[in-house]
C-alpha cells in the first residue's frame, strides 16, 4: 500500500513540476507574441486619432473617421483601387491556370529523368528574391536590352521602347513576372494531387475508348478538382493582395499611376511622407476587407466542398 | 505513369509538342540568368549590352574581381549569411518548441496558446503600427529586427504540430516517466524525429532571410546592417538613375572604370548563386513541406 501511495504522490508532484515548466514556456511565448504581434495592433487606434510623430499615442486627439473619408475622397483613390483590382484580377486570370497547365504537361511527360530536371528548373525563380528578379528585368527590358533587340529583329516594333518607363506596359510586365516566378512552384501541389489519382481509372478509360486528350479532360482534371476549387477560393479571398515588393522594385515615378496599389500607397503616405494616421487608416481598411474576404472564402469552401481551410 | 492510350500518330505528335513546349519553358526560365552571367563577364566599356546574347564578349572577370574585393559587398554578404544562420536556427527552434507545447494534450495551456497564435495569422497591426511599435521596442536600426519578429511563424507552427500529432504518445511518455524535462524531450526526442518537416521549413525560412530586403529599408535606414539584397537594390537604383541622366562620366567614376551594368550583373549573380546551390539539394524536403501543408487543408 504505502509505496504505491508514495509513488502516486511523487508522480503528482512530478507532474506539477512538469506543468510548471510548461507554464514558464507559455509565459515566455506569451510575452513574445504580446510584444511583437499584439502590441502593434494597439497602434491601430492611431487610424482614428491625429497622431503626431514623437508624441505618445494617448495624447493624440480623436478624429473619428476623418482619415478614412480623406482616402475615399482623395484623387488617388480611383486609380489605386483600380490598380489593385486589375493587377490581382490578372494574376488570378492568368496566374491561376498557368501552374495547372504546367502540371498537366509535366504529368504527360514520359521521360522521367528529363521531367525531373525540368521540374527542378521550374522551381528556381520561386527561390530567388524580387530584387534579383527586378535586376534581370531591368537588363532584359532596358532600351538596350534583348527584348528590344528580339522584337526589332522580327519586325514587331521599329523603335526601341523603354518598357519599364511606360505605364501602359506595366501590368503586363508585372503579371508575366509573377507567373514566371511562381508557376513551377505552384504546380507542385497539382502534380501531387495528380499522383493520387487511381491508375485503374485510366485503364478503364482506355477500355471505354478514351484517347489521350479524353483522359486528360475526363480523368486527370476531374481528379484534381477539389484542389483546384479550394486554391481558387483561397486566392479569391486574397484579391486585395496585389503584391508589394514587385511594385516597389519595378515601378518608378513615370509608371506610378499604373503600379500604385493599396499597400504601396499606405507605405508611401504612412512611412515615407510621415502621415502615420492616414497610412494606418488605409492599411486598416484594406486589412479588414481582406480578413472578411478570407472568412467568406472559407465559408464558401465549407459549404460547397465541405472542407474548411481555417 | 499511365500509358493507357493507343500509340497513334496523334499521341506521338502530342508527346513531341509537349516536350518542345516544356523545353521552351525551361529555356525561358534559365535564359535571363544565363544572359546575366554573360553580361557580368563581358567588356561593356567597349560593347553595348545588346551585343551580348548567347556568350560573353571579350570575356573577363573584372566585375567579379571588383565585387569580391569591395569591402562593402563583403560586409553585406557577411551580414546576409549571419542573418540566414541566426534567423533560421532560432526561428526553427522557437517555432518547433511552440508547436511541441501545443501538442501536449494534458497541458491545459496548450489550446489557449494555439489560439493566441492562430489569431495572429489573420489579424495584425499592419505595416505602420508595426513600424511604430518596433521603434518603441528599440528594434530600430538594430540587427535584431531581422531575428526577433520572425522567431515564431504561426503557419509553420501548424505544420510542425500536425507532424508531431502523428507521432505515438508513448514516445514522449516514456522519456517523461524517466524524469526528462520538456525542453530536454523537445531537444533530444522531438527535433531528431521531426527532421523532415524541420528541413522543409528551414528551406523556406533560410530563403526568406536571404531574400528579404524590405525590412531593411523600413527598419534599418542607417545602413549599418545592409544585406546583400539591399546592396543590390541600391545598385539597381543607381544604374537606373545613371541611365536616365546618361552622364557616363559620373557612372564610370562611381564604379571605377567598370560599366555599371557589369557590376549590377555580377552582384545579381553573387546574390543568386547560394540559392542555386542549395535548393536542388533540398528539393525532396520542400516538396514534403507542401504536401504536409495540403494534407492539413
Amino acid at each position: 500500500m504505502k509505496p504505491t501511495r508514495k509513488a502516486a504522490i511523487t508522480r503528482r508532484r512530478k507532474r506539477f513540476i512538469k506543468e510548471r515548466e510548461l507554464w514558464i514556456l507559455f509565459a515566455i511565448m506569451l510575452v513574445w507574441v504580446g510584444v511583437i504581434c499584439y502590441y502593434p495592433m494597439y497602434g491601430l487606434i492611431i487610424a482614428f486619432k491625429q497622431y503626431v510623430p514623437g508624441r505618445s499615442i494617448q495624447s493624440a486627439a480623436w478624429v473619428g473617421f476623418k482619415y478614412f473619408k480623406q482616402f475615399f475622397s482623395s484623387p488617388d483613390f480611383p486609380y489605386v483601387i483600380r490598380n489593385t483590382l486589375v493587377i490581382s484580377g490578372l494574376n488570378l486570370l492568368f496566374g491561376f491556370p498557368a501552374p495547372i497547365i504546367l502540371a498537366v504537361m509535366l504529368n504527360e511527360m514520359r521521360m522521367r529523368r528529363t521531367k525531373r530536371i525540368i521540374q527542378t528548373i521550374s522551381y528556381l525563380p520561386h527561390f530567388i528574391s524580387w530584387v534579383v528578379t527586378a535586376s534581370l528585368l531591368f537588363t532584359l527590358l532596358n532600351s538596350e536590352g534583348l527584348i528590344n533587340k528580339f522584337l526589332l529583329d522580327i519586325g514587331l516594333i521599329d523603335t526601341r521602347i523603354n518598357w519599364l518607363n511606360d505605364g501602359q506596359y506595366f501590368w503586363g510586365i508585372l503579371v508575366t513576372a509573377n507567373i514566371w516566378k511562381n508557376v513551377g512552384f505552384s504546380s507542385i501541389i497539382f502534380l501531387s494531387a495528380m499522383s493520387g489519382i487511381d491508375q485503374e481509372l485510366y485503364q478503364a478509360g482506355a477500355v471505354d475508348g478514351l484517347g489521350r486528350a479524353g483522359q486528360i479532360w475526363h480523368i486527370t482534371l476531374p481528379g484534381i478538382r477539389v484542389t483546384v476549387i479550394l486554391l481558387g477560393i483561397l486566392q479569391l479571398g486574397s484579391i486585395l493582395n496585389a503584391g508589394f515588393e514587385q511594385q516597389l522594385l519595378l515601378g518608378n515615378d513615370l509608371t506610378r499611376r499604373y503600379y500604385e496599389v493599396i499597400d504601396t500607397y499606405a507605405y508611401k503616405y504612412g512611412v515615407q511622407l510621415g502621415n502615420y494616421s492616414y497610412g494606418t487608416a488605409v492599411g486598416l481598411m484594406k486589412g479588414l476587407i481582406s480578413v472578411s474576404l478570407v472568412f467568406l472564402a472559407n465559408a464558401l469552401s465549407r459549404k460547397t466542398m465541405d472542407i474548411a481551410v481555417i | 505513369m499511365h500509358t493507357y492510350y493507343p500509340k497513334t500518330v496523334w499521341t506521338r505528335l502530342f508527346d513531341l509538342f509537349n516536350c518542345l513546349a516544356l523545353f521552351l519553358f525551361s529555356f525561358l526560365v534559365l535564359f535571363p540568368f544565363w544572359n546575366q552571367i554573360c553580361i557580368s563577364a563581358s567588356n561593356l566599356k567597349v560593347y553595348s549590352m545588346k551585343d551580348v546574347v548567347w556568350l560573353p564578349i571579350d570575356f573577363n572577370l573584372e566585375a567579379y574581381q571588383m565585387a569580391l574585393t569591395d569591402v562593402r559587398i563583403g560586409k553585406a554578404a557577411l551580414i546576409s549569411v549571419l542573418r540566414v544562420l541566426v534567423g533560421t536556427t532560432t526561428s526553427l527552434f522557437c517555432t518547433g518548441l511552440l508547436a511541441y507545447v501545443t501538442t501536449i494534450r494534458w497541458f491545459r495551456g496548450a489550446k489557449y496558446l494555439r489560439r493566441i497564435f492562430l489569431f495572429t495569422m489573420y489579424f495584425s497591426g499592419g505595416m505602420i503600427p508595426t513600424y511604430l511599435a518596433y521603434i518603441n521596442l528599440g528594434l530600430f536600426n538594430s540587427f535584431w529586427v531581422y531575428i526577433v519578429p520572425s522567431l515564431i511563424n504561426a503557419y509553420y507552427m501548424l505544420l510542425i504540430a500536425s507532424y508531431i500529432a502523428g507521432l505515438p504518445d508513448a514516445l514522449t511518455e516514456a522519456a517523461r516517466i524517466d524524469g526528462a524535462s520538456e525542453l530536454r524531450i523537445y531537444i533530444r526526442l522531438i527535433i531528431p524525429i521531426c527532421v523532415p518537416v524541420f528541413a522543409a521549413i528551414s528551406v523556406y525560412t533560410a530563403v526568406y532571410h536571404w531574400n528579404a530586403w524590405f525590412d531593411t529599408t523600413l527598419y534599418v535606414p542607417s545602413g549599418d546592417w545592409d544585406t546583400l539584397q539591399i546592396y543590390l537594390r541600391r545598385i539597381l537604383l543607381e544604374v537606373e538613375a545613371f541611365s536616365k541622366i546618361e552622364d557616363a562620366s559620373t557612372a564610370y567614376a562611381k564604379f571605377k572604370s567598370l560599366a555599371p551594368q557589369s557590376m549590377r550583373a555580377a552582384v545579381t549573380i553573387i546574390a543568386t548563386v547560394p540559392i542555386v546551390i542549395v535548393y536542388p539539394l533540398l528539393q525532396r524536403y520542400f516538396i514534403t513541406g507542401i504536401t504536409i501543408g495540403s494534407v492539413k487543408q
